[in-house]
């Protein structure tokens, strides 16, 4: 009885420097975020459209930033994110000659809301040269103002677009509505792909993932193109501002790819 | 496997046991144990994923040959597995050789299948102290991709461990992501052809369950690149991602910890299981037969 009795105060002491070190964790975490906020104040007042100083400061840096960079995505969660940051992102990434600007709608808000985010984003793209296209909304289709400038694609997918597609995609082999052959007793992962592809937008793969918040997730982001995809934070407190945009940048373009070599 | 080494101080979950390989062990030990069992009290993630990443860099950073990196990072599994064991981590799966790998040179290709040759026969070895532990091993990957003496190998490891029940270790092995979506994929179509599931049976719950690994709830990748490098792609949709920039050799029960506390501050509630139906559930349970034929094909080659 004795004995049992010392092993549940232990127990419960643990509990209770447990709950000490994530106090004290938690401590930490805030002092960063308000010294993040302080220094996120002192470089740039709020602000809700982008500013000449905006494009003046990518221009400068992303020259810097020689790792390819094609794909986007920014995982969207609209409890923190406004329209007009995601449509500032749209903008800057126009400026910094990304091709392909996708927002992964975790909350299903932004789907319903994609006609606003178009508003927000012509109205925040007054002078900038460039042409935005939006993928599965071909009437909202801006126009360009020149004509090589460069062009954004945007792509809005949700959760439905990862697992659930590839497991139609496995329904309609099975139904031999689509057609996918094998060599072995085993698809290759190439042979897969071929019919995955009917399912899905012809866009490269995403290369660079930006997200809010402490947690790294994919949420269920596109399982089949993520492989190579780095996730990189964009703020620990979910603001989205020219200063950590440029910043995730350039950290994503310190990591080195090496294919499995 | 040098898993004896490592294993065997406080496992036991009586406190008494562990007490006394306190005493026995040093004084660093006694106080890492001591945190383990603080970072117990809380929630324990059910499943850890391992992307052992930095051998090769931690080999050049000490001017040592690749293949002895290698195996460094093969005695920081060991170690990795004993705090497994000690935090109570029923489930761990480490990425140990992707289907991308192949591509590598020959003399490093050669000196990682030596290393696993080398590995499985020592487990083989040493199989009674691994049933002690109970340790099941699983090998999840396109063993066809293997030589024949390592499949062999391999196979023989999974089919002796299969009944034990306190840490599942899956070693990938051949494996990337898509390929294991695509091997689920055709036995599903297969399922499908020889009736023993309907088409309307497929969905993103059968997927899930004819993978050969399961869903993971932490992720942790070490050396500092952040990215999945094409493992459980399918799997890590609520796992949290922990990224650190420590080599993989150079790996502590620390990091671990951190690791942990982190997944402790950011987790997801735990998913709840749904039935499968009977359908579904017969189907799943011929293919585990299958594969098990298929082990026993393969070790009487």
């Amino acid at each position: 009885m004795y004995k049992f009795n010392i092993f549940g105060e232990s127990k419960k002491n643990c509990q209770i420097l447990l709950t000490l070190v994530h106090f004290v964790v938690n401590i930490l975490v805030a002092v960063q975020n308000v010294y993040s906020r302080i220094w996120n104040k002192k470089c740039t007042v709020f602000q809700d459209e982008v500013t000449k100083s905006d494009i003046k400061v990518i221009l400068e840096n992303v020259p810097r930033v020689t790792k390819k960079l094609k794909h986007l995505v920014i995982l969207t969660d609209s409890d923190h994110h406004s329209l007009s940051d995601l449509s500032r992102m749209v903008i800057w990434s126009l400026v910094a000659g990304i091709s392909y600007v996708s927002f992964y709608d975790l909350t299903g808000r932004l789907k319903e809301n994609e006609e606003k985010l178009f508003l927000e984003v012509e109205r925040n793209k007054k002078g900038v040269p460039g042409c935005i296209k939006w993928y599965k909304k071909p009437d909202l289709n801006g126009y360009t103002n020149g004509m090589q400038a460069h062009t954004v694609y945007i792509n809005i997918f949700t959760s439905e677009d990862g697992r659930p597609t590839i497991a139609q995609c496995i329904r309609r082999i099975a139904e031999d509505k689509v057609v996918c052959s094998r060599e072995s007793s085993e698809y290759t992962a190439q042979e897969l792909h071929s019919a995955l592809t009917l399912m899905y937008p012809s866009i490269p793969d995403p290369d660079l993932v930006l997200y809010t918040g402490p947690r790294c997730c994919t949420h269920g982001l596109l399982p089949w193109q993520i492989r190579l995809t780095e996730f990189i934070q964009l703020s620990v407190n979910h603001s989205v501002n020219i200063n950590n945009y440029v910043g995730a940048l350039y950290r994503y373009n310190k990591c080195d790819q090496r294919f499995g070599k | 496997m040098y898993l004896h080494k490592y294993i065997g101080v406080g496992i036991g979950n009586e406190e008494n046991n562990v007490a006394m390989s306190w005493v026995k062990d040093n004084c660093l030990s006694f106080f890492q144990l001591f945190c383990i069992k603080v970072v117990k009290a809380g929630r324990i993630p059910q499943h850890i994923a391992f992307i052992m990443d930095g051998n090769r860099r931690y080999a050049k950073k000490n001017s040592v040959d690749t293949s002895a990196g290698h195996y460094k990072g093969f005695d920081k599994l060991s170690e990795t597995l004993k705090w497994c064991l000690d935090l109570g981590v029923p489930e761990a799966t480490v990425y140990a050789f992707s289907i991308e790998n192949f591509k590598r040179n020959k003399d490093e290709v050669n000196a990682l299948m030596d290393l696993a040759r080398d590995k499985f026969q020592r487990l083989l070895e040493e199989i009674d102290q691994i049933n002690e532990w109970g340790v099941r091993i699983h090998v999840a990957g396109r063993l066809s991709l293997l030589p024949k003496d390592l499949q062999a190998l391999v196979s023989k490891a999974m089919l002796v461990t299969r009944y034990n029940n306190k840490l599942r270790l899956n070693i990938a092995y051949a494996y990337t992501g898509r390929d294991e979506i695509s091997r689920a994929a055709s036995h599903i179509v297969d399922g499908v052809k020889n009736n023993e599931i309907s088409p309307e049976d497929i969905d993103d719950e059968l997927v899930s369950q004819t993978l050969e690994l399961g869903e993971a709830e932490l992720l942790v990748r070490t050396s500092g690149e952040v990215r999945l490098s094409d493992f459980m792609l399918w799997q890590v949709s609520d796992t949290v991602l922990y990224f650190t920039d420590v080599l993989w050799p150079e790996f502590t029960i620390w990091n671990l910890l951190a690791a942990i506390i982190h997944f402790q501050r950011n987790a997801p509630p735990p998913k709840v299981k749904s039935d499968l139906s009977d359908k579904k559930q017969l189907f799943l349970d011929n293919l585990e037969n299958h594969r098990e034929q298929q082990l026993e094909k393969y070790v009487s080659c």
